[in-house]
């Protein structure tokens, strides 16, 4: 199983304030949601990661080495980020050449490289559209090829930066399952979010960030129950929760299904 | 929202003229000098155009026009000193070459005319807000189509150079390599290349029926959001510049005639 270290991690651009203040912590197989306000510092950790940036001070070591010592391209094998915007990305003909461009970049044979885009387009639900021109896809299904593409590199990190946006009830529900697949292949995920329903019901450990500070960091259920630290980092609890709160329940309900069951229990099946 | 446009607002007297009278300032700058002749209207012109930026805090911004054009106008003079054909004075000797009198005068004479010029367009360009100057053009009857042109020109090229990062990033982040050899950096161009004009495709498709949807083809007669106003000095800066112009040109024609010379 992979892991990444990040110690004592600061960093600013050129001579700007500190975008992160000093960030500590180890990830692992869990699967992990980053969330936050707009400017908290969330992308410029991914790109960290990926040392598309490099840290002011501190170090991020993956399997006990730092990173610091690789290349972007070198990087590439082992973490993979699927960028916000599919666009900018994307300039392969066809979906399948746009799939293979990835693991063929890392060093894979055409052979190879042509099974893992294809298994990845199938875990997308993209299958029999190997030969479309990725332009001619929708929003929703061009972002679910720059997924394939990162997944058929088959690294140990998988990054996403915003999975949700553009995803329908089918589509996050198919993220959802891609990120349990992931997590359970020993895989460290990490996914930047800002919808909280799908944080509460996907991800195992959720990481709160505020000014270039990690807040909380916990699993979902202690994370979500601090209110009043998460209105202070202007952040929101999963619309269950919102609701059952202003109902008057004491307890933290984190999807639909917990509630019906926890109203069940109380009043009754008939209810 | 970024732009390539040096202008800064200072709310200077610069930035109170309007963009009509500091474009004659420029058109008045270059022509009185050579309507006249001689280096004093020239060398006048240029401290004037100096003292106008000092005094609208952008000298400063200058700076980089100033060096850039310098090092070029420096090759001028050196070429031109040493290599000017015809009969010389000689000023002094290196090895070989020769420094000649007649041509160091010359690109001295060529310096001032490129550093007044460049000056002088400082005072349009360091002062004039772009989208000020488009609004000035719809006014006098240019199409609000090449308006829009112009001032999406500045906002463009930045957000095409962020835009570019951030596909490089994307490209390298699938572990393509883009710098290294010509061959490593000619096979990264199409990677690099395709994204961004298939978002520029997009992007202007999306930006005119975002236009369209405001009106932007309507015939009606349109108002402007953010009007420019300018200072009351304006009125008698133009007018001066005006009867500058005239004077010159006056006396370009009594010089022609022979009625007067200027001190050469």
């Amino acid at each position: 199983m992979s892991k990444i270290d990040v110690r004592d991690l600061h960093f600013s651009y050129a001579k700007g304030p500190e975008v992160l203040k000093g960030l500590d912590f180890s990830l692992d197989g869990r699967s992990c949601a980053l969330v936050g306000q707009n400017g908290a510092g969330k992308t410029t950790f991914v790109k960290l990661l990926k040392g598309l940036l490099r840290p002011s001070s501190g170090s991020i070591l993956l399997d006990g080495r730092d990173i610091a010592g690789s290349s972007v391209p070198e990087l590439a094998r082992h973490v993979g980020l699927v960028f916000q915007n599919p666009n900018d990305q994307i300039f392969k003909n066809n979906v399948l050449d746009e799939v293979m461009f990835g693991p063929l970049q890392i060093g894979m044979g055409e052979g190879e490289a042509r099974a893992s885009a294809l298994a990845a387009l199938e875990l997308v639900g993209l299958s029999g559209h190997e030969a479309v021109n990725p332009y001619d896809l929708g929003l929703s299904d061009r972002k679910m090829v720059s997924i394939a593409a990162i997944l058929a590199m088959d690294t140990d990190v998988v990054i996403f930066d915003e999975p949700t946006i553009a995803q329908d009830h089918d589509g996050k529900e198919r993220l959802a399952r891609i990120v349990r697949d992931l997590s359970c292949q020993g895989k460290v995920v990490i996914s930047i979010l800002h919808d909280m329903d799908f944080v509460a019901q996907t991800f195992e450990r959720v990481i709160a960030m505020a000014h270039g500070e990690v807040l909380l960091d916990a699993d979902p259920r202690s994370v979500f129950s601090q209110r009043d630290v998460l209105e202070r980092a202007r952040l929101e609890q999963p619309t269950t929760a919102q609701l059952c709160h202003a109902l008057g329940y004491e307890e933290l309900f984190l999807s639909p299904q917990e509630f019906v069951d926890f109203y069940r229990s109380q009043h009754g099946s008939h209810a | 929202m970024k732009s390539i446009s040096l202008f800064e607002e200072k709310h200077s007297f610069l930035n109170g003229l309007s963009p009509e009278t500091k474009l004659l300032y420029v058109v008045v700058a270059i022509a009185f000098p050579a309507l006249v002749g001689g280096t004093v209207p020239q060398l006048a012109i240029m401290l004037l155009s100096i003292a106008l930026l000092a005094g609208s805090k952008i000298l400063t911004k200058s700076k980089p026009i100033i060096a850039v054009s310098g090092f070029v106008l420096l090759t001028v003079v050196i070429v031109q000193t040493f290599f000017r054909g015809g009969a010389y004075t000689e000023l002094f000797r290196i090895g070989p070459l020769v420094a000649r009198r007649e041509g160091f005068d010359y690109s001295l004479g060529i310096v001032l005319n490129v550093f007044n010029i460049i000056f002088a367009f400082c005072v349009f360009v360091l002062a004039t807000k772009p989208s000020d100057m488009m609004q000035s053009m719809v006014r006098r009857g240019i199409s609000p189509r090449l308006g829009y042109v112009f001032v999406s020109l500045f906002q463009i090229i930045p957000q095409m150079t962020e835009h570019t990062s951030t596909i490089t990033d994307a490209q390298r982040s699938r572990g393509m390599q883009t710098e290294g050899s010509l061959g490593t950096r000619v096979r990264a161009f199409l990677p690099l290349i395709s994204p961004v004009i298939m978002s520029s495709f997009t992007d202007t498709r999306e930006r005119s029926i975002a236009l369209e949807v405001r009106g932007f083809n309507s015939h009606e007669r349109k108002t402007f959001l953010d009007e420019f106003v300018p200072s009351s000095a304006d009125r008698p800066v133009r007018i001066a510049l005006l009867a500058l112009l005239t004077l010159g040109v006056a006396f370009f024609v009594l010089r022609i005639v022979g009625v007067v010379s200027w001190p050469r």
